[in-house]
């Protein structure tokens, strides 16, 4: 993981749940290589590329579908996320291990 | 309104047939063509939207608006598509609706070129769909009609019911709009367009009379049948003229 | 570039805009299950691919074993397409609603645009008559969940078929596909890897649409749980039969119940 950079300081909370309110990191998506959805949806998300692969602090992996699912902004949990190639819906809940994923809702 | 209806039974007939065809070619078609009547609901559907129907009352507005000469078409066809009849099917699905919605469609277009340029776009694919699903209609069935002669009377009953259906639908609608025609003549005039002097199999659109639009309709799609119906072995059965 | 993308310099409003996550539920389930979505996705990834893989790709040189192998894969893949074209044709009529109903329409080109690739790759592979072929080498417990899944869609049993269609199947094949895919020849990889690209819309709206239906109809989750208990069983035979079929030792599969049941668990069909 590289390249991350907090970029702005303005508090954006939209979303998050109990989390301390401090300023998202923010994100230039470019395009990956993902085909599954219409162009203007198409950086929002990339396959995962198995062993060696991580996710960034604006991804999460879809459940569903296993698409990794991005954000132009941080996630924080509480955030609803979509996933197009899958169309599920789902939020961004804190996992045992403190990392974030993607839980479904329906 | 009447567009959805029609579709809706397209896109329920369709899909239906592709468990009944007999061979993978005619399942990967019907496959196909259920995607394009999908295609065609949803464009219709969202002409419903824009003029102004809620999302939530769609399918309430549908019930309370399809014309119920148009629903008992869909049913005659649809019963045989329930019933695993193909060949019946087939021959109500892309010659007898596919043959109306084609020529229902040149006629939408040909009054909707000037007034509702977006409208007669949207149309002109349909068109085109629709040519494939008539010639599919022609000519797979055309050779399953001579391996299966015995279900000729019961063919011809089914169109002879649906074109009566057909009719009736016809005759309900075009008498409901004649104020909007009327409107629709005035804005045009209003506008300056000059394109409802449009000629469509011989009657002139700008000036005939309902009745005559109506009579030049249903005659040109009657003929369609006919045509189609004899290429593939079928007598074509004129329908009793609805009260 | 990363895998979270370059990191911006520019200000709050930059995509967030533009944000698939940022749309209401309507508008995102009307999105998705649209007929333009359907379209430009697999425009997207079908593109230049007329039988679902790149024309100018060579052949590998396949011994005759593997061949074999790879034919009778594909057969019974086809059986299992051939169920889901079926079933989905039928299923158009039972949509309870419109943006399923297109979905719905969407999904039976779909299952119509893989069999058509499958029998055309084991015709490639030297099989005279493909058709013939899937008949002759269907294994029994494909067949019979075939024969299921069109009763339960004959019965007009929507929440049922929806689950044994776009849960069940779909699920397990996406597993096999997925898998096969990083292990097969080229041509077959690629046809492969688009199919898992259809499949995961198909599995999505499946859980989705059954997952909502739960929420609201709780009750109808012990009928759905003993159904499931009748059905996998078949579908997870048939799909152990298309590891043997490809030769894999049980040690070199991969779980191939997992994401299955983990799509079960979520909607509380565990049993």
């Amino acid at each position: 993981m590289s390249d991350i950079a907090q970029i702005h300081s303005t508090p954006d909370s939209e979303g998050s749940d109990a989390e301390p309110e401090e300023p998202r990191r923010r994100f230039e998506l470019e395009e990956t290589g993902f085909k599954e959805v219409p162009k203007r949806w198409r950086k929002f998300y990339r396959h995962w590329k198995g062993e060696g692969d991580s996710l960034g602090p604006n991804e999460v992996i879809c459940p569903v579908c296993k698409v990794v699912i991005r954000s132009t902004r941080e996630f924080r949990p509480g955030d609803r996320v979509y996933c197009m190639p899958c169309m599920s819906r789902m939020v961004v809940v804190r996992s045992d291990d403190g990392s974030l994923e993607a839980k479904v809702t329906y | 309104m009447q567009l959805v209806a029609g579709e809706r039974c397209a896109l329920a007939a369709s899909s239906g047939l592709v468990n009944l065809a007999p061979d993978y070619p005619s399942k990967h078609f019907l496959a196909t063509q259920t995607l394009d009547e999908a295609r065609h609901v949803e464009i219709f559907t969202q002409r419903l939207f824009d003029l102004g129907v809620a999302k939530e009352d769609l399918e309430s507005t549908i019930d309370r608006y399809a014309n119920p000469n148009l629903v008992k078409f869909a049913e005659v066809l649809l019963e045989k598509v329930s019933d695993g009849d193909f060949i019946a099917g087939v021959v109500g699905q892309n010659i007898v609706l596919e043959g109306m919605a084609f020529t229902v469609f040149e006629l939408l277009e040909a009054t909707s070129r000037d007034l509702n340029p977006k409208f007669a776009q949207t149309l002109s694919g349909t068109i085109a769909d629709e040519r494939r699903h008539v010639g599919f209609g022609e000519n797979r069935i055309g050779s399953l009609i001579s391996e299966h002669p015995e279900k000729k009377p019961e063919i011809e009953k089914m169109q002879q019911e649906m074109s009566y259906y057909m009719l009736a639908t016809f005759a309900d609608v075009f008498s409901a709009s004649g104020e909007s025609i009327d409107e629709g003549r005035k804005l045009a005039a209003q506008q300056g367009a000059d394109s409802l002097s449009t000629e469509w199999h011989g009657a002139d659109l700008e000036t005939a009379t309902i009745e005559e639009i109506e009579g030049v309709l249903a005659d040109t799609v009657l003929g369609e049948f006919k045509n189609r119906l004899g290429r593939i072995g079928i007598e074509y059965q004129s329908p009793s003229v609805p009260a | 570039m990363t895998p979270t993308g370059t990191a911006s310099n520019q200000g709050d409003t930059t995509d967030t805009e533009a944000e698939p996550h940022q749309l209401d539920e309507e508008t995102f389930y009307g999105e998705v299950r649209s007929f333009s979505f359907w379209f430009e996705a697999v425009e997207g990834y079908l593109e230049g691919r007329p039988y679902g893989y790149d024309p100018a790709m060579p052949e590998e040189q396949l011994d005759q074993q593997h061949r074999e192998r790879i034919v009778t894969t594909l057969c019974n893949y086809c059986v299992g397409e051939a169920a889901a074209l079926e079933a989905a044709s039928g299923m158009v009529r039972l949509a309870p609603n419109h943006n399923s109903r297109i979905f719905m329409a969407t999904q039976v080109a779909d299952e119509a645009r893989h069999l058509e690739v499958f029998l055309h790759r084991i015709g490639q592979l030297g099989v005279q008559d493909p058709e013939a072929e899937v008949q002759r080498l269907a294994h029994p417990n494909i067949v019979a969940f075939k024969a299921r899944l069109l009763e339960l869609v004959d019965d007009g049993d929507w929440d049922a078929s929806v689950f044994a269609l776009n849960v069940l199947l779909e699920t397990l094949e996406f597993t096999v596909f997925r898998y096969h895919a990083r292990t097969a020849d080229a041509i077959t990889s690629q046809i492969l890897d688009g199919v898992v690209s259809d499949e995961r819309r198909h599995l999505g709206f499946g859980e989705n649409t059954l997952g909502h239906h739960l929420v609201a109809h709780p009750d109808d989750r012990a009928r759905l749980t003993e159904m499931k208990s009748q059905l996998d069983t078949l579908v997870l035979g048939a799909f152990e039969g298309a590891y043997d079929d490809l030769g894999l030792h049980r040690d070199q599969r991969p779980q191939l119940g997992r994401d299955y049941l983990e799509a079960v668990e979520r909607l509380g069909l565990l049993g």
